[in-house]
């Protein structure tokens, strides 16, 4: 599955970054004082990749995630600093979508920067592409961007859908949210002209409709002419349905979620989280409340999905068996920070950061005698005020004085491989020395 | 095994330690608590009127037989507040004011507690039967239950209270009558959640027996609820007293403040304000503090809230 | 009631021949009521007629997924449920055992006076929800569950010191210092100490509360302790201490585990046997080695197949399985598992039900339906509001749309007017037949033949 998408991309030259955080600090006020949660994340998100973000509770991956779509409850949350740039893409004009060399194979292009026309100003960060830092954008520009340019699927399809609306009228609305031009455009409804029953219509296919003007919009002249809109859109959901492999969409249309088992109601979330077609993808651990075998297709059909139209995935979970399967690129998270990120292969078979050796030693498999797991000893630390030190001292087995009293950095130790750990770079001068990895197998 | 340090020793430390543990976490909760500025309103009225009821003996002197009858002084007459002996001054009958709004405190704190322990009482146990064995019995006590909720609290209380006909301890049966049914709906709602615990489960597999089961993990965990909708029934069973006293089924002639409106709302025409004014701020501030004080219990042992500390 | 159950100890030289367990065709069944009477229309059949056995000593992982009975059959084993038949014997010999299920076989009617009353002495010495109250006092005492959310096992209120030394308390075993001292040395047992006695749930971490549970769970020294779950709602580096806690309780005082779980990582790490469930009825069991290497039921196969493993290729495809697990009210006939199975044959079981289950998400097929008449699971006439509706239902029938096992095994599907009649091969419940010594199957299809 994976060496698909490596020939994909043969050339060196990444594919251009969709979204970049830069140095997250993501805080929580709390009775016994300020919890760090997010302490200085960084990493890139490339067109068409899949970056996993693994970690255990309470390590701040989902923090992270939902501070894309600005869904951390604020308070007690606080923008500590940092920002996250998101260039939304248009369709390549040199294939029209169909992957060209320019677009590198995924038929998207950025957006040129409006303020600087392409040329690079401080707004786009010098790239002269449309940039906006999610932290700073505003409310309206967000919404707007949620569920059409970002969508998210959530862990528990059974909350993140309303019990109360039909399968079809959820995914229907974010059609009319985001696409009511093209609804209108499908319905065949023309809405250039100034008679009022088009304006009715035009707010009727961007939902913002009262009362009485739904009411107007029973009266037969224009009923017909609001059916062909309901129609168009009808088909546009089922359309959206049949893509996650949803056998005779037209029916589980009219059924509400608790009619459907978990694996089918992941695949309207789905369906519903691509139905515009977004340029990032966040999953949030959307297999861990499914059995294993569901879980195998749901994985498959989002590999398949995001194959076919190059969105960029940001994989959270805590599962690291699942994430080397189905990721490109691995980010390691422990205590609010990134302690390893690499290649999902590389990761894997090249593990660098103690941590990150430690929870794949921690792995129960057949080959380790039963009672001689490598389990980490000790808990993860409070993140309340903490001081400089490596989050991970305390439980390291390769720690020196220095870990406890500063900070470490991811920095390179390969070919796009970065661990934040003492033993891979210099520690800062007046330290009371450099950890080794020899120390470990004492 | 593992070498004991000295038994004795642990023992005696650790026995004080669960005593500093559990002070520990009630301090946490009044602090809590003490944290909202309407509940410590509400406290401090509650303590002070409570103070009132149980010094009225020593701050008045007491009317000779029963203290609990207004005395009478026919000599002054509708006297304005302010007259010498009679600070709040006088009903139309000769019946001092200040002696009946603080004698009044004491038969409302009287009231109140006596149909309050009572209530509890009567509602747990309906309640605890009903959640712990379900089935039938439950389904028969639970629509005894929709019953009494059906009619309205005041005219239930109303309708007893005018067959028993008027006096103070028929006033309390009939509040008694109306006020539990609360008690059994959420002490059967709370048993019966936390019957499905898993902690209950673990206490039956170590082979506890139903009795101490009930008393050790299901009543404790169940009864805060009850504690709130107590402490907010402490006023409002005052309020409906009142109401009841006022409309004369009460003894006539006790200390009690809605016998004392009712004594003085003829007044209020002519202008003699202070008659039923004076008791009736009295009712208000009651029922203003104990509820003040339960909203402030309730935010405290929030299950959402709670769970967290 | 017999010497054993009187005094545990004595036998304890006898354990090689001692099961701590043995359940024999275990049932539970949940009736759905429906209305204001609560009339009783349908039964929920969670567990449906499971056997195995848990020596001493041992660990046996019970795997499966949501829905297949798995926790049920522990809470039943545990005590906490009542089983709609069959039963669970504790602290049996083999002899014994075989007894027991050669008695319980003959059924009920034809049982001689003698075998009726040999079946009740063992009943009453052995089977759980028969015992005395002294001897069910000591198979309380003896088997012990520890529940997968830790947090809401505990109860909020209890100080540790209450929650660990409850057992002891229980059945008088310590009181006082005593009862102090002997919770400080079960805390120290799970990695836990004297400082930690005093402080409520909520204070611990997850796993720090999961070591409280296993040291309730110690408290009264217990033979067998029913895992359910233990480690699945905590992270990896986590559940790795708990797995060598569990190990290391395990190898000091000769402990039996009934390992429930999902995570089949974990399971193949701690188990010696593995019992698979699918749908209240066991498909698969035997060594853990064996059920690896060498599955014999598809579903096993489907199972190990889907969980991602760390030495997996990653390139290969992940294997998936078609549909969703039937509902336990209605079990399809035959072998539960050939509704989803991917090597079915016509000899699975295809019954009526899975015509619909089948089709119903083909578009307009079964709108106009107006009557079912059931003759047998195998057999049934449905009728429509029109011809056409009910000869689109057959054509259907003989096309791809269903499965070739399927199509093979529907023996008639005729048109008269409006009124279809299927009717399907009767296949019998699929018996577990032994493939390797100690590792049985039920599938149809001929091990030799693989």
């Amino acid at each position: 599955m994976m060496s698909e998408g490596a020939e994909k991309n043969p050339s060196k030259s990444p594919a251009p970054v969709v979204a970049s955080v830069a140095d997250l600090q993501v805080h929580f006020q709390s009775k016994r004082g300020i919890v760090h949660a997010v302490d200085g994340v960084s990493f890139d998100i490339h067109d068409g990749e899949t970056l996993g973000l693994v970690g255990e509770t309470g390590c701040g991956k989902s923090v992270t995630a939902r501070s894309f779509l600005r869904l951390v409850p604020k308070p007690p949350g606080i923008d500590a600093g940092g920002s996250i740039l998101f260039r939304p893409r248009t369709t390549c004009d040199a294939c029209e979508g169909r992957g060209c060399e320019s677009c590198h194979q995924t038929g998207r292009v950025s957006a040129g920067c409006s303020a600087c026309s392409g040329k690079g100003c401080s707004e786009c960060v010098q790239s002269g592409e449309e940039t906006l830092d999610l932290m700073q954008v505003s409310n309206s520009r967000m919404r707007s961007l949620r569920g059409d340019r970002i969508a998210m699927i959530f862990q528990d399809p059974g909350k993140a859908l309303n019990p109360a609306l039909t399968i079809g009228s959820q995914i229907a609305e974010v059609f009319y949210q985001h696409r009511s031009a093209e609804v209108l455009d499908a319905a065949n409804v023309d809405v250039s002209g100034i008679d009022p029953g088009s304006l009715l219509l035009k707010r009727q296919a961007a939902q913002q409709s009262r009362t009485i003007e739904r009411t107007l919009l029973k009266i037969p002249p224009l009923r017909s002419r609001r059916n062909q809109i309901t129609a168009a859109v009808d088909d546009m959901v089922a359309d959206a349905l049949a893509e996650t492999q949803i056998a005779n969409p037209r029916k589980i249309m009219q059924r509400y979620p608790h009619e459907l088992s978990g694996g089918m109601r992941q695949r309207v979330m789905i369906a519903q989280a691509l139905a515009c077609n977004p340029d990032l993808l966040i999953a949030d651990e959307p297999t861990t409340a499914l059995d294993v075998t569901v879980q195998a297709r749901i994985l498959e059909l989002i590999h398949e999905l995001q194959q076919r139209r190059q969105t960029a995935v940001l994989y959270i979970s805590h599962d690291l068996s699942l994430v080397r399967r189905i990721c490109d690129r691995v980010a390691v998270m422990y205590a609010g920070r990134i302690v390893e990120i690499s290649d999902a292969d590389q990761i894997f078979q090249d593990p660098r950061h103690p941590y990150t050796r430690g929870l794949l030693a921690a792995l129960p498999s057949a080959t380790q005698s039963r009672g001689k797991l490598a389990a980490i000893e000790g808990t993860v630390p409070e993140l309340v005020d903490p001081t400089p030190s490596c989050r991970f001292s305390g439980r390291c087995p390769n720690e020196v004085e220095t870990c406890a009293r500063f900070d470490p950095h991811l920095q390179s130790v390969g070919d796009e491989h970065s661990v934040a750990c003492f033993i891979y770079h210099e520690p800062p001068e007046g330290s009371g020395g450099r950890p080794t990895l020899a120390a470990r197998s004492s | 095994m593992v070498d004991s340090p000295n038994t004795d020793q642990i023992y005696l430390q650790t026995r004080d330690s669960a005593w500093r543990v559990r002070a520990q976490r009630g301090w946490e909760l009044t602090r809590t608590m003490l944290a909202n500025p309407t509940t410590v309103i509400g406290l401090t009225i509650v303590v002070l009127l409570i103070l009132m009821a149980l010094s009225a003996p020593w701050i008045t002197e007491p009317n000779t037989p029963d203290a609990y009858q207004m005395p009478r002084d026919w000599s002054a007459v509708r006297v304005p507040p302010g007259s010498p002996g009679h600070i709040l001054g006088t009903t139309n009958r000769g019946g001092d004011v200040l002696y009946g709004v603080i004698w009044g405190a004491r038969t409302s704190l009287k009231l109140s507690l006596m149909v309050v322990s009572l209530t509890v009482v009567i509602g747990v146990v309906i309640g605890s039967v009903a959640g712990f064995t379900g089935g039938r019995v439950d389904e028969v006590l639970m629509r005894i239950v929709d019953v009494f909720l059906s009619i309205p609290e005041l005219i239930f209380a109303l309708a007893i209270a005018a067959v028993l006909g008027p006096s103070f301890t028929n006033i309390i049966l009939a509040l008694v009558v109306v006020f539990w049914v609360k008690y059994a709906r959420i002490m059967r709602s709370q048993i019966i959640r936390i019957k499905q615990s898993e902690y209950i489960d673990a206490a039956r597999v170590i082979g506890d027996s139903k009795l101490r089961i009930y008393l050790r993990d299901i009543l404790p965990n169940s009864f805060t609820p009850v504690m709130v909708q107590a402490t907010l029934d402490m006023g409002n069973i005052v309020l409906v007293g009142a109401t009841l006293s006022f409309i004369g089924l009460s003894e006539a002639g006790i200390a009690e403040w809605g016998v004392l409106v009712s004594e003085g709302q003829a007044g209020i025409s002519a202008g003699r304000w202070w008659a039923p004014t004076f008791p009736g701020l009295m009712v208000f501030l009651w029922a203003l503090a104990f509820n003040l004080v339960g909203d402030g219990l309730r935010d405290v042992f929030d299950p959402r809230t709670e769970s967290a500390r | 009631m017999t010497m054993e159950s009187e005094h545990p100890q004595d036998d304890a030289a006898a354990a090689s021949d001692k099961l701590i367990l043995s359940l024999h065709g275990l049932k539970k069944h949940f009736p759905i009521k429906e209305g204001a009477l609560q009339r009783v229309v349908g039964q929920v059949r969670a567990v449906d007629g499971v056997s195995f056995d848990i020596r001493s000593g041992e660990t046996v992982g019970l795997v499966g997924e949501s829905g297949c009975g798995k926790t049920t059959l522990g809470r039943c084993v545990s005590g906490l449920t009542d089983p709609s038949d069959g039963a669970v014997y504790f602290n049996i010999t083999e002899g014994d055992r075989d007894r027991v299920d050669a008695l319980r076989d003959i059924p009920d009617e034809q049982r001689s006076e003698q075998e009726r009353e040999e079946l009740a002495a063992l009943d009453e010495a052995h089977c759980i929800n028969q015992l005395n109250e002294q001897a069910r006092r000591h198979y309380r005492r003896n088997c012990q569950v520890v529940f997968q959310d830790a947090f809401a096992s505990l109860n909020p209120r209890h100080l540790v010191n209450d929650i660990v030394g409850r057992p002891l308390q229980v059945y008088g075993e310590a009181s006082g210092s005593e009862l102090t001292t002997r919770t400080v040395q079960l805390l120290e047992q799970v990695g836990l100490g004297s400082q930690h006695l005093y402080r409520y749930p909520h204070q611990f971490s997850g796993g720090q509360r999961q070591r409280i549970s296993i040291a309730r769970a110690l408290a009264l020294n217990p033979e067998l302790i029913i895992l359910d779950e233990p480690t699945s709602a905590l992270d990896v580096s986590v559940q790795a201490q708990i797995l060598n806690l569990l190990h290391e309780l395990q190898r000091e005082r000769n402990l039996a585990y009934l390992f429930i779980t999902h995570d089949l990582s974990v399971v193949r790490h701690m188990a010696d046997r593995i019992v698979v469930m699918y749908l209240g009825k066991v498909v698969e069991a035997g060594r853990t080695q064996d059920i690896f290497e060498r599955p014999q039921h598809p579903y096993t196969k489907a199972l190990l197949a889907a969980s991602p493993d760390l030495s997996d290729d990653t390139d290969t495809e992940i294997p998936t399985l078609e549909g969703t697990v039937p509902d336990p009210a209605h079990p399809p006939q035959g072998c539960r598992f050939h509704t989803r199975c991917p090597v079915a044959t016509p000899a699975c079981g295809w019954d009526v039900d899975d015509v619909v289950r089948g089709l119903e998400n083909q578009e307009n097929l079964f709108d106009g339906l107006s009557a079912v008449n059931r003759v047998s699971p195998f057999e049934a006439q449905l009728t429509f509001d029109n011809e056409a509706s009910a000869r689109a239902l057959a054509d259907t029938l003989h096309s791809n749309a269903i499965s070739a096992s399927m199509r093979e095994a529907l023996e008639e599907a005729v048109v008269r007017d409006r009124t279809i009649n299927i009717r399907f091969n009767p296949a019998e419940e699929v018996e577990l037949t032994e493939r390797a010594p100690g590792h049985i199957a039920a599938c149809v299809l001929d091990p030799a033949a693989r």
